[in-house]
């Protein structure tokens, strides 16, 4: 019996590979690592997540895919790959030091975030609906533990809890989804989906399966009306994780939801893109309007993350080249912004206190002006200010709509950013303006959080005034 | 119809009749260790729909880790949960409407595609044994995924220890 | 073909309707004498102490997950066995790559301690 052996091309999936090498190392390495030294597995993470991106490089332009169709490296699927890469690197800077101050100090830390950017990078690379699945469940399992991984914190517990059970909830719908795809088509691969459809465009089937895997996705991004989780499960999970799972999940679980809905479904009869359009009419206002009412700021980036996902998805009713570049800015540009602002509100906690109600932050431009003014950076970036990045990539997504059609999208969109200025602002207001509240001088910034917020920032300011080597990187589109 | 015809068809209403029962018992069921109870008879049920579509080795697998496994790691649950076993919980809340409805429409709209779809039947049989032709699936189209499993099952191996260590 | 397991079916019928057959006629015909002894759950064995409705330790809940992770992977292992000659040295690596990952899994729940019950 001979064996037909798949195309085992390592190269292709060579940063899953290394970050994933590095996961098992560093989790040899906690074995070994006496209580003291364990944020040193933390650097060892960031190394393999630095390999990675260099691998992640070495791959660009030059489109392959590998073992059988089940992952590619494109440029799509590469810049996400370095938009989590990022992401990650980033939260385990501002994790360093942290644990510490939480008292959970243990290398599994690094070992699940690394796990969990695995499951991310395969998710943004794959091209079978079965790989989507495994990233997505590799992806979500660790961050199911990392949401609790405070555990002498009831909190904590509780948004682990609650992001397990309708997370496997909405694997459930994910899954259910797949099968009926397949019934549909007898494959789970995206192309050959693709050229079913081709060939019998009108299939009740398929029409499930996709509503299935839009809801299995729709939980994911945290799209209204499947975003119930995201405010208590923000709110309850340490920062640093919150920080990390904001960014890495919408990058990798986008990334999917692009390349399932426009590779495998544009030929489809049932023209989806009028659900996706209501769906995010609905998430941009409700996220916005909920962020309104919010006094506390991990849930008000929470409900703004929501609305973040709203906008994202104009860029998916666009399609074409120009929805998907916006796509990828946004994400990047939402990456940076939403690190750095999640950065600051652990920059500025007393140890284990931290200050989460925006009333409490009264005078924290008078002692901390540099994290201040970075914090009022980063909010003017989510506001979509110019000429931060924020603005760069709403002004693309909103072009993108107009230029196919979806200007009434774009007007809605652009409404929201107005109402969401209201609430990004009074943090800023309220820093500058209010009185001191007491204890700010308990409080001292750790370095690598303050070098993370730095780098963010660098980020932030050079993508909103030299916006264009990202625009052209973010061009590349998917290997069909 | 000929005689294997009728039998898998019989086959097919009883396994669902007890999955069916199953799974009706395990969401009324006051009792929480009878939910899990009528959960496990579900599952049964379920492994031997598997049996009835020829899918031996898949419904050997439900028998081992559903069956065996996924429902003793219920009962234990239930068991190290403080004062989950004597009081007999509500089996509904208030969006129980709700939760109604839209089942309700999941149910008629899969009814729908069900009944409008043509199901063409498989003309080829898998010659012989299928679990051989699985194997060589698993070492060679899904070599990716089989791997990507083995990470999965660390990082829930990994997680296991962190949550419930001591 | 299902028509295979027709005997399983058989057996099934049998036994079902044999419990059935059984706890009602006994049901019907025996005489009901209640006392505390026959009442208690070991009628001829050691008393009862404690109820069995108390919380368990944690301890089970960890030693279960680990059979559950380690039960998944023997499931694996399965139809790459009955084909391990034909499928080679190459599916000796794809295998050992597997084993080897959950290995290092192995390495770490033993070395923290996951396998002790004290």
């Amino acid at each position: 019996m001979s064996l037909s052996v798949p195309d085992l091309n390592f190269r292709v999936i060579a940063p899953a590979l290394i970050v994933a090498l590095t996961a098992l190392i560093v989790l040899l390495a906690e074995l070994v690592t006496p209580a003291p030294r364990k944020r040193w597995l933390g650097v060892l993470g960031l190394i393999g997540l630095l390999i990675a991106a260099g691998a992640t490089v070495g791959l660009w332009g030059a489109p392959a895919s590998a073992f059988g169709g089940m992952v590619v490296a494109d440029n799509f699927g590469l810049f996400l790959t370095l938009v989590i890469l990022l992401g990650a690197a980033l939260s385990i800077l501002l994790a360093l030091d942290f644990v510490r101050a939480h008292r959970v100090d243990q290398g599994e830390y690094y070992v699940l975030v690394l796990f969990a950017v695995v499951g991310m990078i395969l998710m943004a690379t794959a091209t079978d609906l079965i790989v989507i699945f495994l990233a997505l469940e590799l992806l979500s399992l660790p961050l199911y533990i990392l949401a609790a991984f405070k555990r002498a914190d009831a909190r904590s517990l509780e948004a682990g809890l609650k992001y397990f059970l309708l997370g496997a909830f909405s694997s459930a719908f994910f899954l259910y989804g797949i099968a009926f795809i397949f019934g549909g088509t007898g494959t789970t691969n995206l192309m050959k989906i693709a050229d079913a459809l081709a060939k019998n465009p009108r299939n009740d089937l398929l029409l499930v399966g996709a509503g299935l895997l839009l809801v299995g996705f729709a939980f994911k991004v945290a799209l209204v009306p499947f975003h119930w989780w995201t405010p208590d499960v923000y709110d309850g999970a340490p920062t640093a994780v919150t920080a990390f799972m904001s960014v890495g999940v919408k990058a990798a679980a986008f990334g999917a939801f692009f390349r399932a809905f426009l590779v495998a479904l544009p030929a489809f009869a049932f023209d989806w893109r009028i659900v996706l359009a209501a769906l995010a009419v609905l998430t941009m206002t409700l996220g916005n309007v909920a962020a309104l009412l919010q006094s506390n700021v991990k849930r008000m980036l929470a409900y703004s993350s929501i609305a973040h996902a709203g906008y994202i998805l104009i860029a998916l009713v666009a399609m074409g080249a120009s929805g998907l570049s916006s796509a990828l800015f946004y994400l990047l540009a939402y990456t940076l912004t939403n690190l750095g602002a999640f950065g600051a509100v652990i920059a500025l906690s007393d140890g284990e206190r931290e200050r989460l109600e925006i009333r409490d932050w009264g005078g924290a431009a008078r002692q901390y002006p540099f994290i201040a003014a970075m914090f009022a950076i980063f909010m003017l970036s989510l506001a979509g200010f110019p000429p931060l990045a924020g603005f760069t990539g709403k002004f693309l997504i909103f072009s993108a709509a107009v230029e196919t059609g979806w200007a009434w999208l774009a007007v809605i969109g652009v409404l929201n950013s107005l109402v969401s200025a209201y609430f990004y602002l009074r943090p800023i207001v309220q820093m500058y303006m209010s009185e001191p509240v007491p204890g700010w001088d308990r409080i001292r910034v750790a370095p690598l959080v303050a070098l993370a917020l730095v780098l963010a920032l660098i980020g932030v300011i050079a993508l909103g005034l030299y916006p264009t080597p990202a625009i052209v990187m973010a061009t590349g589109g998917f290997l069909r | 119809m000929s005689t294997p015809l009728v039998l898998t068809y019989v086959g097919f209403f009883v396994m669902a009749a007890i999955t069916l029962g199953g799974a009706l018992m395990a969401v009324s069921a006051r009792n929480l260790i009878r939910a899990a109870l009528g959960l496990i008879i579900a599952l049964i049920g379920i492994a031997g729909i598997y049996f009835v579509l020829e899918a031996e080795f898949v419904a050997v697998v439900q028998i081992l880790v559903y069956v065996g496994a996924i429902s003793i790691l219920i009962l234990f649950a239930v068991m190290l949960t403080r004062g989950l076993m004597k009081r007999d919980l509500p089996a509904q809340n208030a969006q129980w409407i709700a939760a109604a409805f839209i089942s309700l429409a999941m149910f008629a709209a899969l009814l729908y595609v069900a009944l409008s779809t043509n199901w063409r039947a498989v003309e080829t049989q898998v010659a012989g044994d299928l679990i051989p032709k699985l194997g060589t699936e698993l070492m060679t189209t899904y070599l990716l995924p089989f791997e990507a499993v083995s990470l999965l099952l660390l990082a829930a191996l990994v997680g296991a220890i962190v949550i419930a260590r001591e | 073909m299902p028509v295979d397991y027709l005997p399983i079916l058989v057996m099934i019928a049998i036994v079902t309707a044999f419990a059935v057959i059984a706890l009602t006629l006994s049901a019907m015909t025996g005489p009901r004498r209640p006392n505390p002894t026959k009442l208690s759950p070991y009628e001829s064995g050691m008393p009862p102490f404690g109820s069995a409705r108390r919380r368990f330790s944690i301890k089970y809940y960890l030693t279960a997950v680990l059979f559950i992770l380690f039960d998944i992977e023997i499931i694996f292992f399965y139809p790459w066995a009955v084909l391990f000659r034909d499928l080679g040295w190459f599916g000796l690596s794809a295998m050992g790559t597997f084993m080897l990952v959950l290995l290092i899994g192995y390495v770490y729940v033993w070395r923290k301690g996951g396998f002790e019950w004290d």
